[in-house]
């Protein structure tokens, strides 16, 4: 029986015996084995990979959610050079999809740097292709199990987005454009560029998966709404367009913005380009200033300006609109004459009539009356030469002389008064009148509606910049300016709809000499006068059929004032003040 | 047989070092059955935890995939929804442009105009993931530490 036990016994010890050599021999065979160097490397680098993980840069809306730019997915088409085992059919299959040199891509995968393990073939491959080249990729391994010789083993293909402009060219000198390395140029893209960011990120990524919770999450970017209406900007470049060729312009801008709240729902500018083929910047601007007309380049107003020289002589009570002066056609000014625009003297008139008729005699009389020290203290109050603060990038401030300046003459103080002498951008002379429709309060024109980011959106609030004039003030001039475009029967008016505004006409500087065959034509309105919904300016650079505002601006005004009131359905006057009633 | 017998019996049986070493045997035995279950325990719950990291590593690469293949289908539904190709399409159909004073305006009580630009719905802070409860990824020891933490804290 004992014998038994002990025989038993002895069976145990031997199958535990051999376990635990087993056990030992496996230990001592996985810390000698050829991947241990590789799994202590890991171990060493804390279990990471280096990834390099693509976040969408920001959308960007239009006011009514209408994509105005988005992402695409593009592929990095590489070669694995570690594992790669037919380059010649590599070479074969990627020239044929994308029109490669063969030889080149031979070449590369032959003849990489030193020490380089991976070599790109080609970035920004379209989806589509880089699709069937996938797809052409597994077929070519369930044929190679079946017997067929070689297939794209080592070629790899790394997804990526890429910006893509549904719109194409529409607003493209608001919305700007992102360049290959990612970086935005212009407008939104290069204001917001930080926000909208999603630019490459290398992270450290576990590879245990029970670090899984540790992925670094790398947010995309911020998604912006503008004040931007899609539908208005399409009408109004359309309107400009067909403008240019009718009055035979060599460019020009139209901005229509909200006086009330600053929001601006329209800038349209030639030339405008394809943001999807940004490298065609270079032949379509010749200079950056190009870019957006209406914030980017300072141009002579003309008659635009006499809206401020009226405000500042109505708010400093040195005239009221009953005032009347005997317009002689000239007046002296710092020892040189100043004419008016038909060198006519226009007899005894009101300052309704100064308005309506564009005197420059009345203006250039308001602004020595007023004496340079004031006059100027009013332009600058109005924003004049400084910058409105408008979020686009490449806003310039245009330029007011002052006393004190070396290249002041005391004849600027009666030029600048009918805007002469003086450079403004149409958005700095937007935001200096946004005071007189906006009840004496001028407001930071802005393009950014909202921003959107981890699911919770972000207004942005009206900034009121300054009080250059009363409210009274303000008033006083709507009415008048309304009135003035009612008695001259301005082809600016739109029936059913009270509005004011004054159009310009700019002799360009040609060598120091004003060039009287060519000018800048505009207008700058607003409407309803009695709750003023949009404020539109039109700036029409030469045009050829005719040098005058009245006959150019003043017509482009009205067909793109007609678009605004259907778009934003802005009822006629007399159906608003029943509604106001009730 | 008397019962002094019978106790010295019991004795005897109950000394027996067979017996003894049985007891030892089987309290081993016991011992290694208990480290066997803790130790298989210990691997299904970590090969279980291995194999959802692994799924949340997929996971993980499949959003990405899914938002980069989101991003293609809103910016082609842009394109095809842009304001050139909605006006040919409305001019293909055969409308024009409406003009100012073509227009009806209707009083219609109560209704306001949408606000514009609203992409968002959220008006309280959204949670970024899902909470899971502490039972689901806290250790034996964190367990403990809490229990003990928050007992002093009673005190």
């Amino acid at each position: 029986m004992r014998q038994q036990y002990a025989l038993r016994t002895q069976l145990v010890m031997a199958v535990m015996g051999f376990i635990a050599f087993a056990i030992i021999f496996q230990i001592v065979r996985l810390q000698n084995s050829y991947v241990t160097p590789q799994i202590k490397a890991n171990e060493l680098n804390g279990q990471t990979e280096l990834h390099t993980i693509f976040p969408d840069r920001g959308e960007i809306y239009d006011r009514n959610g209408h994509l105005l730019a988005g992402n695409k997915t593009v592929f990095e088409i590489g070669v694995d050079l570690t594992s790669v085992k037919y380059p010649e059919i590599i070479a074969s299959a990627v020239s044929l999809e994308l029109g490669i040199d063969y030889s080149k891509i031979l070449s590369d995968i032959h003849n990489p740097a030193e020490g380089v393990s991976y070599v790109v073939i080609a970035d920004f491959v379209d989806l589509n292709k880089g699709e069937r080249l996938k797809e052409l990729k597994k077929k070519m391994k369930l044929d190679v199990k079946n017997g067929s010789v070689g297939d794209l083993t080592g070629l790899n293909f790394k997804a990526h987005p890429q910006r893509s402009y549904p719109e194409i060219s529409l607003a493209s000198n608001i919305i700007g454009f992102v360049n290959r390395e990612g970086r935005g140029y212009f407008g939104i893209e290069e204001k917001y560029n930080d926000l909208l960011a999603g630019n490459p990120v290398q992270v450290l990524v576990p590879i245990d998966p029970n670090k899984a919770a540790e992925i670094t999450h790398v947010p995309n970017g911020t998604t912006l709404i503008l004040t931007i209406n899609r539908d208005l900007q399409a009408a109004a470049e359309k309107i400009l367009d067909d403008a240019l060729e009718t009055y035979g312009a060599k460019g020009g801008t139209i901005v229509i913005m909200d006086p009330q709240t600053g929001e601006l729902l329209t800038i349209a500018s030639t030339p405008r380009m394809d943001l999807n083929q940004f490298w065609e910047y270079g032949t379509i601007y010749n200079n950056a200033s190009d870019f957006n007309l209406a914030i980017s380049t300072p141009y002579e107003p003309g008659s635009v300006l006499k809206i401020l020289t009226m405000a500042a002589a109505l708010d400093s009570g040195i005239v009221t609109p009953g005032t009347t002066y005997l317009d002689t056609g000239s007046i002296l000014v710092g020892g040189a004459w100043i004419h008016n625009w038909d060198g006519k003297a226009w007899g005894r008139q009101d300052m309704t009539g100064c308005l309506q008729h564009s005197l420059n005699v009345c203006m250039a009389t308001l602004s020595t009356q007023m004496e340079a020290t004031r006059f100027y203290s009013y332009m600058s109050n109005f924003g004049l030469g400084h910058l409105t603060g408008v979020d686009l990038s490449g806003e310039a401030a245009g330029r007011l002389k002052t006393p004190g300046d070396s290249d002041w003459y005391p004849v600027d103080l009666g030029t600048n008064a009918f805007g002469q002498g003086v450079a403004v951008t149409p958005l700095q002379i937007m935001t200096a009148v946004s005071s007189v429709a906006n009840h004496g309060r001028s407001v930071m024109p802005r393009t950014l509606y909202a921003m959107v980011r981890d699911e919770r959106q972000y207004n942005t609030t009206t900034q009121i910049v300054g009080s250059p004039i009363s409210e009274a003030t303000a008033d006083t001039l709507s009415e008048m300016l309304a009135n003035s475009l009612e008695f001259e029967g301005s082809a600016a008016l739109v029936p059913g709809y009270r509005l004011a505004g004054k159009t310009g006409t700019a002799e360009i500087p040609v060598n120091g000499f004003y060039d009287s065959t060519k000018t800048n034509a505009s207008f700058l309105g607003w409407g309803p006068v009695d709750d003023p919904k949009f404020m539109i300016y039109v700036w029409l650079k030469e045009p050829s059929s005719s040098i005058w505002g009245s006959e150019t601006a003043a017509p482009v005004f009205a067909q793109i004032a007609e678009k605004t009131i259907v778009l934003l359905d802005i009822p006629p006057d007399n159906i608003r003040n029943k509604l106001v009633q009730k | 047989m008397n019962i002094q017998n019978v106790n010295h019996l019991v004795q005897a049986y109950k000394v027996a070092p067979w017996r003894v070493q049985r007891q030892w045997i089987v309290n081993l035995l016991l011992a290694v059955l208990a480290t066997a279950m803790v130790a298989t325990l210990y691997l299904d719950v970590t090969s279980k935890a291995a194999l959802a990291g692994r799924e949340i590593q997929n996971l993980t690469a499949l959003i990405t995939e899914s938002q980069q293949r989101s991003g293609d289908l809103q910016t082609q539904l842009a394109s095809l929804t842009s304001a050139s190709v909605m006006e040919q399409r409305a001019l293909d159909l055969g409308f024009r442009p409406v003009k100012s004073e073509e227009v009806e305006y209707l009083i219609v009580p109560g209704y306001f105009a949408p606000e514009p630009g609203v992409l968002s719905s959220a008006s309280i802070p959204q949670l970024s993931a899902l909470s899971i409860p502490p039972e689901y990824n806290e250790s034996l020891f964190d367990w403990m530490d809490e229990k003990i933490v928050s007992s002093s804290r009673g005190r």
